[in-house]
């Protein structure tokens, strides 16, 4: 299936939307968190299926093991989010998130489900609101544990040829966390975001 | 629409019966719904909760986790969730399985869902309680069976050691472990002397008993690291990580001499039983996992030769092939 790309204007339109959506996101993590949150600016394109685990594994710093949680979306847009941890996961998390302690997996596996799931909202509630769009949520759920960073997204299990790729970082001030937020939308979403950025293009 | 009937009243009564827990509270955690599932699972009324505060009416709840889930709802606009897998339930309510479970509570998956104003600001949270033990009694069977499975598939019918596909997939990993790492590492083959002759004279269901007594001793000589199977017929393979060729000579004696000492009885008959054991430790120049097991047999072969009942490390002047 072929792809008409977004032209110049979309393109810039996406981009800017996205940076006012991931600047809203971190101001309500912190808001919640009541540390500084750092979002890298987003990276925004539309990537063929075969670049995906290419583009996972460029955005890793430490590509050894990591632990992913993915969670969908849906609503006019639809597509799905994975949050990647590295091998500390996100245990250094746990006071902000209101846990006294974390006790064996299943603890560390709500942890990080929590996590995700306040990222996952921050950031789609953000872009939610920039193109006028409420999204539904699916639960978290975990995707891998401990898993050379190539499993976690093989090219072969996906089933579409494109999609919008949106990719930002997170770090917290002061802690030595970070984390990888990749948000896929395939095929039909593009299109539906096309419409979404020709008005938004309109109304200016 | 019939005269009379109100769709707000059906939607007021089904919020109220439907076989969900749902509450409703506010940001002083002030509980504003409370539902029939609710009220007969937690044996509160509706009258002794609306209107308190949510911790105040239910002590066992964890109280810090909870505000900070909610208060995110508040924060994001966004949904939460809490599922059964990481933590079994919110409310500690008694399950309506009390014959047939096996868990002591109910399991409950719980969604947290913004209820937005016309500000455009988040009002209130409505928590939604699903009743999931079912689901979690199935998914441990499933799990149990699947890790049943997973046994079976790596074990042999008869023995109960690991079969031969497992050892060499183990083989294959250990030997990548020590050539990436500069590790250390020995293998063992052996092969039950004779073995033609018990079946031939004792019959196969003796021949078989002989295979169970020497998997069983074989296990018990064995350090709990070193992992033993069945390659085939009567023939044995260990792997020993982290041994030498010198520790592995040593596992190879313990296991020649306990079996030769073993005592096997089958219908009022004596079975002796011997075996001839080869030993061979990674090399920077061994090119397989395979090649081991090769050389392996080259100094089983080699015991064979010099009169059985011996182990035997391999020493490349023997050559492999």
């Amino acid at each position: 299936m072929s792809i008409q790309p977004y032209n110049e204007d979309q393109r810039d339109a996406l981009q800017e939307i996205t940076n006012i959506a991931m600047g809203q996101a971190g101001s309500s993590l912190a808001q919640l968190l009541d540390v500084f949150v750092i979002l890298s600016v987003p990276r925004v394109r539309i990537v063929g299926v075969e670049d995906v685990p290419a583009a996972v594994g460029e955005m890793v710093d430490d590509p050894e093991e990591v632990t992913a949680v993915r969670q969908a979306f849906y609503n006019k847009l639809r597509g799905e989010t994975v949050v990647i941890f590295g091998r500390k996961g996100c245990s250094d998390l746990a006071d902000l998130m209101g846990y006294d302690e974390v006790e064996g997996d299943e603890g560390e596996e709500e942890l990080l489900l929590d996590v995700t799931n306040i990222l996952v909202g921050a950031v789609l509630n953000g872009l939610g609101e920039q193109i006028e769009v409420e999204f539904g949520f699916s639960p978290p759920a975990i995707m891998a544990m401990n898993t050379p960073i190539e499993k976690v997204l093989r090219s072969d299990e996906l089933g579409w040829s494109h999609a919008l790729l949106i990719e930002v970082n997170f770090s917290l001030e002061e802690r030595g966390f970070k984390c990888y937020l990749i948000m896929l939308m395939p095929e039909e979403s593009i299109d539906m975001m096309r419409h979404a950025l020709d008005h938004i293009l309109e109304s200016f | 629409m019939s005269d009379g009937l109100d769709p707000l009243s059906f939607l007021r009564f089904i919020v109220d019966r439907v076989n969900v827990g749902i509450i409703v509270v506010d940001k002083e955690m002030e509980v504003l719904l409370w539902n029939h599932f609710m009220a007969v699972n937690s044996g509160r009324e509706a009258h002794e909760v609306l209107g308190n505060n949510l911790f105040d009416s239910f002590s066992g709840l964890p109280e810090k986790w909870l505000r900070k889930k909610i208060n995110s709802v508040f924060i994001l606009k966004n949904f939460a969730f809490t599922g059964w897998e990481q933590r079994s339930y919110l409310f500690q309510f008694r399950h309506n399985r009390p014959v047939t479970g096996s868990t002591d509570f109910m399991m409950q998956n719980c969604t947290f869902l913004p209820i937005m104003g016309a500000n455009g600001e988040v009002q209130a949270v409505c928590i939604t309680v699903f009743d999931v033990t079912d689901i979690s009694i199935y998914q441990n069977q499933l799990k149990d069976a699947m890790a049943k499975l997973e046994d079976m598939s790596i074990r042999d019918g008869l023995t109960e050691i690991y079969n031969r596909r497992y050892i060499e997939t183990q083989l294959a990993a250990e030997f990548d472990r020590c050539r990436r790492y500069d590790g250390t590492m020995s293998a063992i083959l052996f092969d039950l002397d004779h073995f033609k002759n018990v079946n031939d004279t004792y019959g196969h269901l003796a021949g078989d008993e002989v295979l169970r007594q020497v998997s069983k001793t074989l296990v018990d000589v064995l350090r709990t690291s070193d992992v033993a199977g069945r390659y085939g017929g009567e023939e044995f393979t260990v792997i020993l990580p982290n041994t030498s060729l010198e520790g592995g000579m040593k596992s190879a004696e313990r296991i020649r001499s306990a079996i030769e000492k073993l005592h096997i009885v089958f219908e009022g008959q004596h079975i002796p039983v011997t075996v001839s054991i080869g030993v061979t430790e990674f090399r920077k120049e061994t090119k397989s996992h395979e090649a081991m097991l090769q050389e392996a047999d080259t100094a089983l072969y080699i015991c064979k030769e010099n009169g059985r009942n011996q182990s035997r490390a391999y020493d490349p002047k023997d050559g492999s092939e």
